[in-house]
């Protein structure tokens, strides 16, 4: 036993495979590591698609608490980031819809899309920058289809059952959003 | 482009030829400059969507550091127990551990190897009766430079020996499959180095 104390280092270079294996088993630890390794993606990627970061935060603790419960089920362990980052899509849209039945008046991004003057976008590889004042410009549903795919990787299908809308809607508004983004970015140039 | 004269072709076929790398219509496509200056827009909107998501990253790793150690306290995980297996008492007795624990003791006894890393580990059997035969399937992660057949029976003898002591299970075989090859450890001279056997 004389070696446990390396377990830690162990863990922390273990592939996802290996830490959602163990996790499935009932590991804590494995489960921690798998959690620290993707949290701060999953934290950017809700903060995408709600409306304020103490929400967020919610959202992310919600999809670890459904994700230690359901990882025992989770087929490929390879696939473990693409699998939280699906948990973290569907978290979010319940909570915007939840609040949505409440009001509809703060349905607004806050002030998290910071929004660049014109002369800091243009400033060479500014893109990003250009990319997320047109992103707050978007109409929300539009917004959330491309965040949904663009950035959390998720299909046609899987953003349709998400949001409640069917797969043709959801290339419908990806495509609205794209071609709106891809004008705006080409005005800042 | 050419504004006098548009090709028709809608964002959704461009988007799905760029995500798939093929399209019935990608003849036109690669020899369109239309459509080749739309899908360079889009390329270039993907390319400042990553980048974008970089930056959120970082500053969601940067904003209050306590808070992944706040949700990970609140997450309170409460451990798998699995099947119970019955332990011999006394009459009155009803003594039994959970598979959990008993899965948890071969992960500790992998672990505390040199090089191992424990992945799935099962108990195949009904090990809810007595003496009915039980075989232990391990997933193992290893460190470059372990010879395997060795940390293999390495790894065998010492869940053989540590569930004969711990447990009343009839094992009879342990299966060691390596799934996974870590590559070595740089720099430290501690860690995993030794053979790790004791």
């Amino acid at each position: 036993m004389k070696q446990l104390q390396d377990l830690p280092h162990k863990l922390a270079d273990a592939p996802d495979a290996v830490l959602a294996e163990r996790a499935g088993d009932g590991n804590v630890a494995a489960f921690e590591m798998l959690a620290r390794r993707h949290a701060p993606l999953m934290r950017a990627y809700a903060r995408r698609l709600v409306n304020s970061h103490a929400e967020a935060d919610d959202v992310v603790q919600d999809a670890l608490i459904a994700a230690w419960k359901d990882i025992a089920h989770l087929q490929d362990g390879t696939a473990a980031k693409a699998w939280l980052m699906r948990i973290v899509s569907r978290r979010a849209v319940d909570t915007g819809r939840r609040r949505k039945s409440h009001d509809n008046l703060d349905d607004q991004p806050e002030a998290e899309a910071i929004l660049p003057t014109p002369e800091q976008a243009a400033v060479a590889g500014s893109a990003r920058l250009a990319l997320n004042t047109a992103l707050s410009r978007l109409p929300e549903e539009q917004r959330r289809c491309w965040v949904l795919k663009e950035l959390g990787g998720q299909s046609y299908e899987e953003i349709a059952q998400a949001l409640g809308i069917s797969a043709a809607s959801v290339r419908g508004r990806l495509a609205r959003a794209r071609t709106t983004l891809m004008k705006e970015m080409e005005e800042w140039r | 482009m050419n504004p006098t004269h548009d090709c028709g072709r809608r964002i959704e076929a461009l988007s799905d030829y760029l995500d798939s790398g093929t399209s019935p219509d990608a003849e036109h496509i690669d020899y369109c400059p239309q459509c080749q200056a739309q899908l360079a827009g889009l390329r270039s909107l993907s390319a400042a969507a990553l980048l974008m998501m970089d930056d959120d990253v970082a500053s969601a790793t940067a904003d209050d550091t306590g808070w992944l150690d706040g949700i990970m306290a609140n997450l309170r995980l409460e451990s798998r127990a699995g099947r119970t297996i019955p332990l011999r008492g006394g009459e009155l007795d009803e003594l039994s551990e959970t598979e959990g624990a008993v899965i948890a003791l071969v992960r500790t006894v992998g672990d505390s190897l040199g090089g191992v890393l424990i992945g799935r580990c099962q108990l195949e059997g009904d090990v809810s009766v007595p003496g009915e035969p039980v075989e232990v399937k391990i997933n193992v992660s290893a460190r470059y430079g372990h010879p395997l057949p060795e940390l293999a029976q390495t790894l065998r003898d010492a869940v053989f020996a540590e569930l004969l002591v711990e447990t009343e299970l009839n094992v009879t075989a342990v299966h060691v499959a390596f799934t996974d090859i870590r590559p070595p450890v740089i720099g430290n001279g501690s860690g995993e180095s030794g053979k790790g056997r004791s």
